[in-house]
């Protein structure tokens, strides 16, 4: 290698790294996931609100500043920007002023959290790097009412594309929270081998006889040998998808283990706004690009007609166009690399990429039938 | 620019993390349900003439549950989990003590608060610790 060749490389690194912060990639992922924030939004103020409404502040008990030149606000003026923050968590929601009403947003959640130390946990933390990511991207151009309001005075609709680097940052971002929860379970060997899972469990043990769980189960969620495995199990998991969301190949199962994990966090323990929050961040894995795949149905056909108002009604991220096909043609759908699947595969395929009902259509990719109507050579 | 916004807060993010392994509070370090570790404390108010009053009775207009609402600090004669880790939870308890110690105006005899805290580290041993708020002026 060459001198010349040596000093070469960190400017093609820095080159390739500029071309891919600046590409332009649709902003239709953040665009859906600004929409799902407004809720998480209410739902973590909620508590400050109604504690408020009801004369309650933090300052009315132990709170711990972050910083002593910290600016406090107090009495009804906290409140009230509270209640400013969830109008401009509606509005963000809406796209009502999408840029103005997302940066309130993140400002008032923002300096609510960092009043105090109390008031810190893991899915504040995350909702804060969501919105500030939500805040820097144009991501009210679709999805929107600013949007709606451009095509009612005759507007031409702004380019839904944008350079893809808040994207990628927030990509990271969801990726550390699951890889920063496994390594640091990864290498404590009381959570690696089980011991922290054991305790909690057997610790909950009257909760855990008032499920309607067979005594079996209770013993055997209870033995300290179950936990030296699903411990693993549970590390494992966090790691997988941490790593498996950058692969296409791996992508799709670690958004479905995903969901199941925040589920079960859910189900089992309180965790605030965190697993909405984390559910809704998985948006951002889908190919940031739009309508490049095609649905054919048969206009004349009630089964295809009923796919075809599903797919304009809950395809979200905008994955598919529907185009008509002349009467008596198979339902097909053309995938990106030009596949084409017909028939019962097609329905499958479809919807495993809508958001809402991807994740129970996924597991029918692995059928056989259907693996053989996608693979290349079938088309 | 856009470089070196996305590759500062790439930084910052990975320096949070690790952060997170010896950092009380351990902010933006995604560790999460870190521990099974439990604790307790006895709270008292040690006065001015020596006394040593459990915080679970009221005091001059306080009550400790009142003034301590969060993290799981009302009731600390109650072995509770740690949720967020035991330094998370002993750094807030060590806080908490400060904080009522300096905002009890009408209390004008106690002269600090002591937390003889219990803790149990997953399933180590128990180890005790003592916590004391500041000396507080003016108690008689």
């Amino acid at each position: 290698m060459t001198a010349a060749a040596v000093g070469a490389r960190p400017h093609g690194l820095a080159s390739r790294l500029d071309e891919l912060l600046g590409r332009a990639v649709s902003m239709r992922g953040l665009a859906l996931l600004r929409v799902l924030t407004g809720p998480v939004v209410l739902l973590h103020l909620q508590p400050f609100i109604s504690d408020g409404l009801d004369g309650r502040i933090y300052s009315d008990a132990f709170y711990e500043p972050y910083a002593a030149w910290y600016p406090e606000l107090t009495g009804a003026a906290y409140v009230g920007l509270l209640l400013l923050g969830a109008v401009a968590a509606v509005a963000m929601s809406l796209g009502v002023l999408t840029r103005l009403a997302t940066a309130a947003t993140f400002a008032i959640v923002a300096y609510n959290v960092f009043l105090s130390t109390t008031h810190f946990h893991n899915n504040r933390a995350y909702l804060l790097i969501v919105l500030g990511l939500l805040a820097v991207a144009p991501s009210g151009r679709e999805l929107s009412v600013d949007a709606w309001v451009r095509r009612r005075r005759g507007l031409p609709a702004l380019d839904t594309s944008a350079p893809g680097w808040p994207l990628w940052l927030l990509r990271f971002e969801c990726a550390a929270v699951y890889g920063a929860s496994g390594l640091s379970k990864l290498v404590d060997p009381d959570w690696f081998g089980g011991t922290v899972t054991w305790q909690r469990v057997v610790r909950a043990r009257d909760d855990l006889e008032a499920w309607p769980l067979p005594d079996w189960a209770v013993s055997v969620l209870t033995d300290r040998g179950f936990h030296t495995g699903a411990a693993k199990f549970i590390v494992l998991t966090e790691l997988f998808i941490a790593i498996g969301l950058w692969w296409r190949g791996s992508r799709y199962a670690a958004v479905w283990v995903a969901v199941v994990f925040h589920v079960s966090i859910e189900a089992s323990a309180s965790v605030q706004v965190f697993s909405f929050l984390a559910i809704a961040v998985l948006v951002i894995w889908a190919v940031p690009s739009t309508r490049d795949r095609v649905l054919r149905i048969d206009p004349t056909a009630a089964r295809h007609r009923r796919l075809g108002a599903v797919v304009r009604g809950l395809d979200w991220l905008a994955r598919f166009r529907v185009e008509q096909a002349p009467a008596g043609s198979p339902l097909e759908v053309v995938d990106r690399d030009g596949t084409a699947v017909r028939g019962g595969p097609a329905v499958a395929f479809v919807l495993s990429r809508l958001p809402l009902t991807a994740w129970f259509a996924l597991p029918a990719l692995l059928v056989p039938a259907v693996r053989r109507a996608r693979s290349p050579r079938a088309a | 620019m856009r470089r070196v916004v996305v590759v500062s807060v790439v930084v910052l993010q990975l320096g949070f993390v690790a952060r997170g392994y010896w950092s009380d509070h351990k902010e933006f370090g995604f560790q999460m349900f870190p521990e099974s570790s439990t604790w307790r404390a006895d709270v008292v108010r040690v006065t001015a003439d020596g006394r040593r009053v459990p915080v679970e009775l009221p005091w001059s207009g306080y009550r400790w549950d009142e003034l301590v609402q969060d993290r799981g600090l009302s009731y600390p004669s109650v072995r509770h989990h740690a949720d967020a880790g035991l330094d998370n939870q002993l750094a807030f308890l060590d806080a908490a003590l400060d904080w009522v110690a300096d905002n009890t105006p009408r209390d004008r005899e106690t002269r600090y608060l002591e937390a003889s805290v219990t803790a149990w580290h997953n399933d180590d041993p128990p180890r005790r610790e003592l916590l004391r708020s500041g000396v507080r002026g003016g108690a008689r």
